[in-house]
């Protein structure tokens, strides 16, 4: 009895996949990406979402929501973190970016964007997708960035004014004594 | 001639002998003055450069810079007091020549006066030229030492760490290498 119900059951799920197959809509997938190397505090995180039609139909009203960049820990730059794109049409896809700064350093886990979207024209409710997940990643802090990659030349150039004044007089002074008195004992011996 | 310039060498020798270790006020203001800033510059490298944490590090930048500016006043002056002899020997003909010209429209002054005029003038050339070339050989051995260890031999240590060995060896070694009678 089991394994009949059962194999009802697989056929039920053919015949559906079958049947969506030939059904007339939009499919989306949505991958967020962090394009940088180097998360660090106070700095630019760069958001990358992309959104791929799959489906055989124009998906519309795309509203990408992002509510992962808490305004405690993130402070937005540019982009729209609820974006909102009219139609991606079908076997196409579509990019959105978002930069951001975190405003605290360590771990931080970067969770799932929200995708609504009607799947086709005449769709009675949106259709809900969510993306993919970058995962944790640790905001490394401004301080230890800077130490390892600045080059510092302001730093120093300010260092050689400073120690211009305490190498450069003691030997101009020395410099132009010696060269008056050798001057002097050159110029004796000559005569 | 050459009988009274020997005389001459050894009065001068006499007062070469006079010059002690000690200096006066003015050259101790000057060296201790100069040790002082030179000391205290490496803190600008290891505040921007290595980050040390100003607040936290200021008793062992007080405590190091003051050792390091005893420590550095102390390489000049023996710096100054070996390179003073060789320099006076050095210039001892130019400065000569120089006084006897112009004391030679000086007529009434005495022989006497005159050699004594040349002793002086010898003492303070090579005083200047001593005093000015010990800041800044120090000085530049000081710094080489310094960047050299931070940057190189202790770059792995914490930058508080780094900062007292790197000073603190710098500034020990210059003092050591200056007691040097070469």
């Amino acid at each position: 009895m089991n394994y009949h119900f059962l194999l009802a059951a697989v056929a039920a799920l053919l015949v559906s996949t079958c049947a969506d197959d030939e059904y007339e809509a939009a499919r989306l997938l949505v991958s967020k990406q962090i394009l940088n190397k180097y998360l660090v505090e106070n700095m630019d995180i760069v958001v990358k979402y992309t959104v791929y039609n799959i489906g055989n139909a124009a998906a519309l009203e795309v509203e990408i929501t992002d509510n992962s960049f808490h305004p405690d820990n993130f402070a937005h730059v540019s982009g729209e973190l609820n974006a909102r794109i009219d139609r991606v049409p079908p076997y196409t896809n579509v990019s959105h970016v978002v930069v951001v700064r975190p405003r605290k350093f360590g771990y931080f886990n970067f969770t799932a964007a929200e995708v609504l979207y009607r799947h086709k024209e005449d769709a009675p409710r949106l259709q809900v997708a969510v993306s993919s997940e970058p995962g944790e990643g640790l905001v490394v802090s401004f301080r230890d960035y800077d130490k390892k990659f600045s080059s510092h030349v302001i730093d120093w150039a300010a260092f050689a004014v400073m120690t211009l004044p305490s190498l450069a007089i003691p030997f101009a002074l020395w410099y132009s004594s010696k060269r008056k008195y050798e001057k002097l004992s050159k110029n004796s011996k000559k005569h | 001639m050459s009988g009274k310039s020997k005389a001459f060498t050894k009065e001068e020798e006499l007062l070469l002998q006079d010059f002690s270790r000690n200096v006066s006020t003015k050259s101790s203001a000057l060296f201790y003055g100069n040790a002082f800033i030179v000391s205290a510059i490496p803190i600008w490298l290891f505040w921007r450069i290595h980050l040390i944490d100003l607040y936290s590090s200021l008793i062992s930048f007080v405590l190091v810079t003051v050792a390091s500016t005893y420590l550095v006043a102390l390489a000049y002056k023996n710096t100054k007091f070996v390179l003073k002899h060789k320099i006076a020997v050095k210039r001892e003909d130019a400065v000569t020549r120089e006084m006897t010209r112009k004391l030679a429209e000086d007529k009434k002054m005495s022989k006497k006066e005159k050699d004594e005029r040349i002793l002086w003038k010898k003492n303070e050339v090579a005083d200047y030229e001593a005093t000015t070339f010990a800041i800044f050989y120090n000085n530049a051995v000081f710094l080489a030492l310094v960047i050299l260890s931070s940057f190189y031999i202790l770059k792995t240590f914490t930058p508080a760490v780094n900062y007292i060995l790197s000073v603190g060896t710098a500034s020990a070694l210059l003092a050591l290498l200056s007691t040097g009678s070469q």
